[in-house]
């Protein structure tokens, strides 16, 4: 219903695919500073999936949402069967085990034994062997340029913050209708069924204004994560994304413009099938590639190539020094003020 | 039972049950009430407040539930209004991210009269209401001046029961006559409008079955 109007800064983030580790510090870093109240219990607003998956919410970018040629495309809700529950897990029998086979095992809220869950299909992977490829795909509210979700909402109940383009739920003003839910492509937006309200990423909005970087972004050993501002051509971002042009929105044929970007995965040399080396060839398909990463990709992948190619021949390159980022708080963009050196927030 | 009933005019016969009989959607009491089937119709899809939501549901077919039977007693200082409809699957509670509760919602103009039922108020003539939502223990008491902007009320003096059986939803949502909200007292007659949810059909927001034109509801 609201018009997004330009924001001064647009906040941004880039995910470097070929340093993630899938080792979900990032998540469980947001889970702790974010998603532990009342009914957030199977709730993870940044989770990383293994491509190619089946995501989280299950089919998660084959449930509709977004646009195409400037429409709306219609949604469907995923269940709690799609999302997977907050297991329980059967400590006593773990910890004092009736026999030699016992072991933690995750039980749904009816005692069942899990069928789905956040990255459910992380060791499936794509490709045969010797062809095969797997990548991590993290994933967290996109901020988007066009946002479906604040569209959708026919109470107002999202804004795209004036200072820095940030989307936000208004959970005062959300009655828990979930068009929202229903019209994000990547299905990034959780419901709090106890408390009938739509939650998703903050993009720790409350650290950035004390200009410390999202926890995420913090917290990850893979020095995945870069953020900063699109608009300010000195960031990494504005770096990776504009003038580099290896740093690619995900599914933009959704048509949402999201400020999350990802650079592409670059894959181990293919064989061929006298298991040679076959340079020509991509492990994963091409594609799978432009459909995930949009046209860019080729340019992308090829730019990367060479520059490590320039890089490996005794070189200087401008984009192996961000991608590596030797000091990380390069990584953190204008938000570089360490937590533990604030004063420590009370508690509401 | 009252002796004649003028098409979609609501009695409130004033009875001396105490409050809680009242409340009670399947106490005696409410045999003494005159129950009047109201005839619904979807709300428009174009007047719904968002580009998605009106492409969304083009195709699918809206206001599930077409007729309500609308009831109302009133005692010394409460007054009770009934809402009963068909559910022969309700949605009692949101069991899942999934699923839309049953709802249903009585309508009042804030100042008790110059009703815009059908664009959920304006700003010089806002409207009152009174909203159950199934699995919700307090009722919502909302204000609105205009499709989307319906507000709740942090404290309010409406209640609300409810009871499913036999593939039937009764809900009561009663009122102190002297409580905030839409002025109503003995002896006068309030416009009013209704509407109902059906969860199972996907219905929220302003996806819903309404009364497409204001009764009168007639309080002894
Ligand atoms: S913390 Fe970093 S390396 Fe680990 S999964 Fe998250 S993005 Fe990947």
């Amino acid at each position: 219903m609201a018009s997004t109007q330009s924001p001064q800064h647009q906040f941004a983030m880039v995910f470097d695919l070929n340093k993630c580790l899938g080792c979900q510090t990032c998540t469980v870093a947001c889970k702790t500073q974010w998603t532990r109240g009342t009914g957030m219990e199977a709730m993870w607003w940044n989770i990383v999936n293994t491509m190619p998956g089946r995501g989280t919410p299950r089919d998660a970018f084959e449930l509709g949402g977004g646009y195409r040629d400037g429409e709306p495309v219609p949604g469907r809700l995923p269940g709690r069967a799609d999302w997977g529950e907050a297991w329980d897990f059967d400590y006593d029998e773990a910890f004092s085990p009736s026999s030699e086979s016992s072991y933690l095992r995750p039980r749904e809220h009816d005692g069942s034994a899990p069928r789905w869950g956040p990255n459910w299909d992380e060791d499936v992977g794509g490709g045969t062997y010797p062809n095969s490829y797997f990548f991590y795909l993290p994933l967290l509210c996109m901020n988007c340029t066009k946002p479906a979700c604040l569209e959708a909402c026919p109470r107002d109940s999202i804004y795209r913050r004036e200072e820095d383009g940030i989307i936000l739920v208004d959970e005062e003003r959300c009655h828990g209708y979930r068009f929202c839910l229903e019209a994000c492509p990547y299905k990034r937006i959780y419901f709090n069924e106890q408390r009938a309200i739509a939650q998703k990423c903050i993009s720790c909005y409350p650290r950035l204004e004390a200009g410390v970087a999202p926890a995420c972004v913090r917290q990850c050993p893979g020095r995945v994560r870069h953020v900063g501002h699109l608009d300010d051509p000195d960031s990494h971002i504005h770096k990776l994304v504009k003038k580099w042009k290896v740093a690619l929105p995900l599914r933009p044929d959704f048509e949402v413009e999201p400020n999350v970007f990802y650079i592409p995965p670059t894959m181990p040399t293919a064989f061929d099938e006298n298991g040679e080396f076959d340079e020509e060839a991509s492990r994963i398909p091409l594609k799978d590639l432009r459909k995930w990463f949009g046209p860019g990709v080729d340019h992308a992948l090829a730019t990367i190539e060479a520059e490590r190619e320039k890089v490996a021949g005794g070189g200087q390159s401008e984009l192996m020094d961000l991608l590596i980022s030797r000091n990380w708080q390069e990584l953190l963009g204008p938000y570089t003020e360490d937590p533990g050196e604030l004063p420590t927030p009370r508690r509401q | 039972m009252t002796s004649s009933v003028e098409a979609g005019v609501v009695g409130a016969r004033r009875v001396r049950a105490r409050g809680e009989a009242l409340l009670d959607p399947g106490s005696g009491e409410w045999s003494r009430a005159q129950e009047v089937a109201i005839p619904l119709v979807p709300t428009p899809l174009d007047r719904q407040p968002s580009a998605y939501v009106q492409v969304a549901w083009a195709d699918r077919p809206r206001g599930d539930i077409r007729e309500v039977g609308v009831a109302a007693l009133v005692n010394a200082g409460t007054l009770a209004v009934r809402l009963a409809w068909s559910a022969a699957r309700p949605n009692r509670f949101i069991s899942d991210v999934n699923v839309h509760p049953d709802a249903c919602a009585v309508l009042f103009p804030a100042n008790g009269s110059g009703f815009e039922y059908d664009s959920m108020g304006s700003p010089s003539r806002p409207v009152n209401g009174w909203h159950w939502r199934a699995g919700t223990e307090e009722p919502f008491a909302i204000t609105a001046t205009g499709i989307g902007t319906v507000a709740r009320a942090t404290e309010h003096d409406v209640k609300a029961a409810a009871r499913w059986s036999d593939g039937v939803w009764q809900v009561v949502l009663a009122r102190a006559l002297a409580a905030e909200g839409v002025p109503l007292s003995h002896d006068m007659t309030v416009p009013v409008a209704f509407a109902i949810w059906s969860g199972a059909a996907g219905e929220r927001a302003g996806l819903k079955s309404y009364s497409p034109r204001p009764h009168e509801l007639r309080i002894d």
